[in-house]
């Protein structure tokens, strides 16, 4: 017996698929992560991505199909679920009125950081690169900025799964660089991430497992590397 | 600023920060919220001005009315006995309209930031979303108290406000009646809301087109009974059949009808509403975080539509948040000739969302139904013949979409082997053919056997007009704000409102102001007086023809 024991997974998705109508936008598929592992998923755009991981995060209903977060069904409303699965997705608004620095601490109070909260707005800052902007209002930041910004939002709260849809978007080369060794952190620290993304380098920095998909089907499984010949 | 340590969330080790993240909220919107409430204060100024300043002979109209109500009608006892029904086809209405509103709004909203910062938080949902429901429930009581006046005014302007105890403070109370019963159904109609926003699939939401339903149900009845007569046992059961009933004795007693019970049914009333609205306020807290961020999103989208007079952008987003998009999709043969591609593009597309011809066919058949009552009173036909040319403007406007999109971005039209500003005319085809089939044959029926043959031909171009107008208004383009800030002062106001209106009016305008003297010209004149007004809406049509292919013109070259 050489093989290490396999870690109980955090999330599993089992036979989940998803139909808009006549389109099935996700064909049946399985698949589990466990603490400290990241599953990364390539392919074109309407390939089934964002919809494989709306239905991970609990934001869409699968047609078939179970997922489950430790051990329980995974329902968004969940104190469970709001307390430990952060998501990196779509645009994140902003309060018109208020600085990125009250913005951060607002989601540090939220989660419960109490006196705590300044001191991880701070952090959350600097790690986005963000210090120079902690007085801007949204309004003043440039695409990639608010990008970062979202991703300092997911740095001041509690976490064991990290869900990414294409978090390297409006980031330039360096930031990218600087996105890729932030995730190899959050997994050392024991946190699973979900990661959707067009860029391969980033998937193969993180990533333990790629999935291709092509027209909501897997098309290649396995390392990053296996799984992009399989789809060449 | 912070609590130290903050309660722990029972059954799991989650510290409640529900407090400590309202308050900073609060703390740091403080200055935001003040200048909200100054514009609010603002605004609110400045209606008030409006109001007082042109409408102040209406509010001392309504003021007078109150203090002396108009004598009895010589109809007033056919009307008196549509007024229970009537009445409770408008609380139906209500009630139904609060509930639907639910379905891609409600009465429990929050904005996109909050959607987007609070709600995958552990931050208390009750307590994030109540106040919300409270606030809805508070505007809605208060602008259907302020709404009720409309039946109040209407009953007592027929002369309804009671024949044996017409007098000032009897009109007060009428008019009283009607508010709190309105009050209290836009109360019921928001805690149904709320409940049918919490639970998609349950009893409130499933019941909404039933209520419409049983709305038009009514309103056939009220009709039925005030110019047939109905047995009196109708309107009793009618009256105590449920809240919109109960909401409707009140101002039935007041008026001279029948409700002896009307202060049992009013209570019954109250005590529906106020289960309805703590059932809402516990349901409030339960809203799913994915719908609530649907609604934020539509709301977003309607907002900046409307700030930027964008009705059309308004319209996207109430069908993209309540998926009023048609699932039907049916396909034409594709045309072998050019000149039917945009007859097929807009003919395809009207195929594909039913509602839209639905929609212009009812209105289509209103316009015939008052057209007809003026060729039966053709001298005091200028009141039908306006309310017919005004729902066949609709109808028409409601067709021409294909050319509303061709307008929205010209590019769309980029590869068609057509100039631009012929575009509204191969938009005209199928307008004209579908009034030609919904409202003009019927027309042409009810004008044969009327033994007016001779206005087949007026009918015919009326809808050209109608399509015509409806066509200078689809190639305005978007709404330019700086021209608000183009007008000048006169002692009656700046004229840049003038400006909004006539951007809006202009087809409507041109088309339907001339139709109507030529209408009416047409029923009273000898056929060879109708051959004239043919003649000079044709040349009406042509106009407007001309007018549409400018601004399309100008809308291709901006």
């Amino acid at each position: 017996m050489t093989g290490q024991p396999t870690p109980r997974p955090l999330l599993a998705l089992a036979g989940v698929s998803r139909s808009y109508g006549a389109l099935q936008a996700l064909k049946p598929l399985d698949l589990t992560v466990a603490a400290g592992r990241c599953v990364a998923f390539l392919g074109v755009n309407g390939s089934g991505k964002s919809t494989l991981l709306r239905i991970a995060a609990g934001r869409d209903t699968p047609t078939t199909g179970q997922v489950s977060y430790d051990g329980r069904p995974l329902q968004e409303d969940a104190l469970v679920t709001r307390t430990e699965i952060a998501v990196v997705g779509d645009a994140r608004s902003a309060y018109p009125d208020l600085t990125v620095r009250e913005h951060l601490l607002l989601g540090a109070v939220a989660h419960g950081a109490g006196s705590r909260a300044p001191d991880l707005a701070d952090a959350a800052m600097t790690q986005c690169r963000l210090a120079d902007h902690a007085n801007s209002l949204p309004g003043w930041l440039s695409s990639g900025q608010r990008q970062a910004l979202q991703l300092a939002a997911v740095f001041v709260r509690p976490r064991r799964l990290l869900i990414l849809d294409e978090p390297e978007q409006r980031l330039d080369p360096g930031a990218r660089r600087w996105l890729a060794e932030v995730l190899v952190a959050e997994k050392s620290r024991g946190v699973a991430l979900l990661l959707a993304t067009h860029h391969v380098e980033l998937a193969e920095a993180v990533a333990d497992e790629a999935i291709v998909l092509l027209d909501g089907a897997v098309a290649g499984r396995g390392t990053p590397d296996e799984a992009m010949a399989a789809l060449r | 600023m912070t609590a130290a340590a903050p309660a722990p969330i029972a059954g799991l080790d989650v510290p409640d920060s529900t407090d400590a993240t309202l308050g900073l909220l609060r703390e740091l919107r403080r200055g935001h919220v003040r200048k909200q409430a100054a514009s609010l204060a603002y605004w609110l100024y400045v209606g008030g001005l409006v109001l007082l300043i042109y409408g102040g002979w209406l509010v001392s109209a309504v003021v007078l009315a109150l203090r002396h109500p108009p004598p009895a009608a010589a109809d007033a006892v056919a009307l008196q006995r549509g007024v229970p029904a009537g009445l409770c086809a408008l609380a139906l209405a209500l009630m139904a309209a609060l509930v639907w509103d639910a379905r891609w709004r409600g009465p429990v909203t929050v904005g996109q930031p909050t959607a987007d910062w609070l709600l995958d938080t552990p931050v208390h949902r009750g307590r994030l979303l109540r106040p919300r429901f409270r606030t809805s429930a508070v505007t809605r009581l208060l602008v259907a108290a302020v709404a009720g006046l409309v039946p109040a005014a209407l009953l007592l302007s027929a002369g309804l406000s009671g024949v044996s105890a017409r007098s000032p403070g009897h009109s007060v109370r009428l008019a009283g009646a009607a508010m709190l019963s309105t009050a209290l159904l836009a109360v019921l109609g928001t805690g149904l809301a709320a409940l049918a926003e919490a639970r998609p699939g349950g009893p409130p939401r499933a019941a909404t087109p039933v209520a419409a339903l049983a709305a038009v149900a009514a309103a056939v009845i009220a009709a039925i009974a005030a110019t047939a007569g109905l047995p009196s046992a109708v309107s009793t059961i009618l009256l105590w059949s449920g809240p919109w009933g109960w909401a409707a004795q009140g101002p039935v007693a007041l008026s001279g009808g029948a409700a002896p019970f009307w202060p049992a049914a009013t209570v019954l009333l109250a005590a529906v509403a106020a289960a309805a609205v703590i059932a809402g306020d516990r349901a409030a807290a339960t809203v799913p975080a994915a719908a609530l961020r649907a609604r934020a999103r539509a709301i977003g989208s309607m907002s900046a539509a409307v700030a930027n007079l964008d009705n059309r952008g308004v319209g996207a987003a109430y069908r993209a948040a309540t998926g009023g998009y048609s699932k039907i999709r049916p396909t034409l043969p594709m045309p072998l000739r050019r000149e039917l591609v945009l007859p097929w593009r807009d003919l395809t597309a009207l195929l594909r969302a039913p509602s839209r011809l639905a929609w212009a066919t009812l209105l289509a058949l209103g316009a015939v139904g008052l057209g007809a009552l003026a060729v039966h009173a053709p001298h005091s036909a200028l009141l039908p013949l306006a309310g017919a040319l005004a729902l066949g403007y609709v109808a028409a406007a409601s067709l021409c979409e294909g050319a509303r999109l061709d307008a929205d971005d010209t590019r769309r039209s980029a590869l068609l082997p057509f100039r631009y500003d012929s575009l509204p005319l191969w938009h005209a085809i199928v307008p004209c053919l579908v009034l030609a089939v919904v409202g003009g044959v019927p027309a042409a029926i009810l004008a044969v056997a009327a033994g007016r043959a001779a206005l087949v031909a007026v009918v015919a171009v009326v809808i050209l007009v109608l399509v015509g107008g409806a066509l200078v208004n689809a190639y305005r383009g978007a709404f330019e704000g700086e021209s608000l800030a183009s007008g000048f002062e006169t002692p009656f106001g700046n004229t840049s409102g003038i400006l909004v209106v006539s951007w809006y009016l202009t087809g409507p305008v041109l088309a339907a102001g001339p139709l109507i003297l030529l209408c009416d010209r047409a029923l009273t004149a000898r056929p060879g007086g109708v051959t004239t007004v043919v003649v000079l809406s044709l040349a009406l049509a042509a106009w407007l023809a001309s007018i549409a292919a400018r601004r399309a013109r100008r809308l291709r070259s901006s």
